[in-house]
């Protein structure tokens, strides 16, 4: 299936919030609890609506992560909405804008709360997180993999023994994004590293190392999605959804065949050229792509899968191209998860829209169509924000 | 047995119970032959619950592997390496494997089946190199 219609001309968004990530690290660090899930969100829920300049009294759809059940959400936010659901960042701004489509609703809020590291959540060992969307993040137990970052070592070993990629072609991934996040007040790890320090540090899961890994911090997210006119009634400065698109891979994953067989680049070839086609455009019209980015193998696979360069030759084509500041394709402008706040892709949304209004961290040039990309849990998402 | 396994599923009773005779079974579609792993209700290629649980051959080949520095688990002290295998029958297996052996890995280098006693007291299924992967 592929359509001029995906989504696009519905919905824009109006306002986005996010809460201190710095400082949320540092109380957690320091053994405080400064608010739980529902909290964290709260204040990014304040934020976007003061963003968008309207009262909480005109949103009537509401969209929580589900580390926040949205009934409850609702009774604590004093939201009454004609619809609502419960989903991660990118189901969330897909239904926002089903739900204005169909009619349900025309402001929705979508809130992310998130405490995972003051409330302990594991990414590895007995009782993982997100085990019960994703077996193969506990099946393998009693044969010791347990860990989701050992999962992307093992993608990027076949990578590299498929490819003849090596460990410093991946390092220029976390460099580069250590440097867009040393421009970013809100990014937690602003210390820019040199290839020489990726090579030198600790490995996690071979041939990964720290420098791959996303953190795990606590903090919150928030947009306000409305559809089109009412968004310019809202807004001087709406950010249009242009395009959404979707594809799953759900053959053996529990065995890792989509990331380890396919490296998702089926479901890359379906999302790209649903959402490309629905604007009419292609991967080199991007100004700038924000890729999901909870290990740094990711970014090479994802802009393969998505046609910036053949398959096999993502390292080569960062290296050539450049995708830190400065650089010709600009990839994760805040720092993104490996250094600005691992939100699960919510901060991706939020640096999307920044980028295309203009008022980013660090600014990229002439910036008007905007890409989100992931391929996390079986589902590969693709989202083009930009003005028309 | 298997005191400390978890089961995610009642299918993976059989499976477990293959594995403490060393002779592991994989269901196999009654009506499509598909194999399918991990053990589960219905066949993915056809949706029959009717299914066999055969044994395998064993036999396979490597489709990736990591060496993992951080102690995530009681049973295995860093550092540990896990193998992924795509067996002869189809399906795709990841055992853990022998540290020491680990620079010896290649893809496609073939495997074969063995057997280990986790520290918990149960059998595990165990890929190691097979006698023919230096050639």
């Amino acid at each position: 299936m592929s359509s001029k219609h995906s989504a696009n001309g519905v919905a824009a968004v109006v306002g986005v919030g996010n809460t201190d990530w710095p400082e949320d690290y540092r109380r957690v660090r320091a053994g405080e609890r400064p608010t739980d899930a529902y909290g964290y969100g709260a204040i990014a829920l304040q934020r976007a609506l003061a963003d968008a300049g309207i009262d909480k009294s005109e949103v009537d759809g509401l969209i929580t992560a589900p580390y926040t059940p949205v009934e409850r959400a609702a009774e604590l936010y004093g939201i009454n909405p004609r619809w609502g659901s419960v989903s991660d960042a990118m189901q969330s701004v897909l239904t926002a804008t089903m739900a204005i489509s169909a009619g349900l609703c025309e402001v929705v809020a979508l809130v992310l709360g998130f405490n995972q590291r003051s409330a302990g959540y594991k990414y590895g060992g007995t009782g993982t997180s997100g085990a019960a969307n994703n077996l193969s993040y506990a099946y393998h137990e009693p044969w010791g993999l347990t860990s989701q970052g050992a999962l992307y070592a093992l993608m990027y070993r076949r990578y590299m023994e498929l490819h003849g990629a090596t460990e410093a072609d991946l390092g220029q991934v976390a460099v580069a994004q250590r440097q867009w996040a040393a421009g970013n007040p809100n990014a937690v790890m602003r210390k820019t590293i040199t290839i020489e320090d990726y090579l030198a540090s600790a490995y996690i899961a071979e041939p990964l190392h720290i420098y791959d890994y996303c953190m795990i911090n606590d903090g919150g997210v928030a947009l306000i999605i409305a559809e089109k006119e009412r968004a310019k009634r809202i807004s001087q400065r709406p950010v249009t959804i242009r395009a959404i698109g979707r594809a799953d891979m759900h053959d053996q994953s529990t065995t890792l065949k989509p990331r380890l067989i396919d490296f998702y680049h089926p479901g890359h070839t379906l999302v790209s050229k649903q959402v490309y086609d629905a604007v009419g455009m292609g991967p080199h019209d991007m100004d700038a792509v924000q890729i999901y980015d909870s290990f740094s193998p990711h970014i090479p696979v994802a802009l393969e899968g998505f046609g910036f360069c053949k398959i096999g030759e993502g390292c080569r084509y960062i290296a050539e191209t450049g995708i830190g500041p400065g650089g010709r394709l600009p990839v994760n402008t805040s720092g993104g998860h490996l250094s600005e706040s691992y939100m699960q892709g919510w901060n991706h949304q939020i640096e999307a829209v920044r980028q295309v209004r203009g008022d980013a961290a660090t600014q990229v040039p002439n910036c008007r169509n905007v890409q989100y990309i992931s391929d996390v849990v079986g589902k590969v998402y693709s989202i083009i924000y930009g003005v028309e | 047995m298997a005191g400390a396994l978890t089961h995610f599923s009642m299918f993976d009773v059989p499976f477990w119970e293959s594995v403490s005779r060393d002779a592991l079974c994989l269901q196999r579609c009654s009506s499509c032959s598909t194999y399918r792993y991990p053990p589960g209700a219905c066949c993915p290629n056809c949706l029959s619950l009717e299914a066999d649980w055969v044994q395998v051959s064993g036999k396979g080949r490597v489709l990736s592997w990591t060496t993992i520095h951080k102690q995530y688990l009681p049973a295995y002290p860093a550092p540990s390496t896990v193998v992924v295998v795509h067996l002869d029958e189809g399906p795709i297996m990841i055992t853990h494997f022998d540290n020491e052996d680990a620079g010896k890995l290649r893809l496609d280098a073939p495997v074969k089946l063995t057997y280990s006693t986790h520290p918990d007291g149960y059998r595990l299924p165990k890929f190691t190199l097979a006698d023919d992967s230096s050639s």
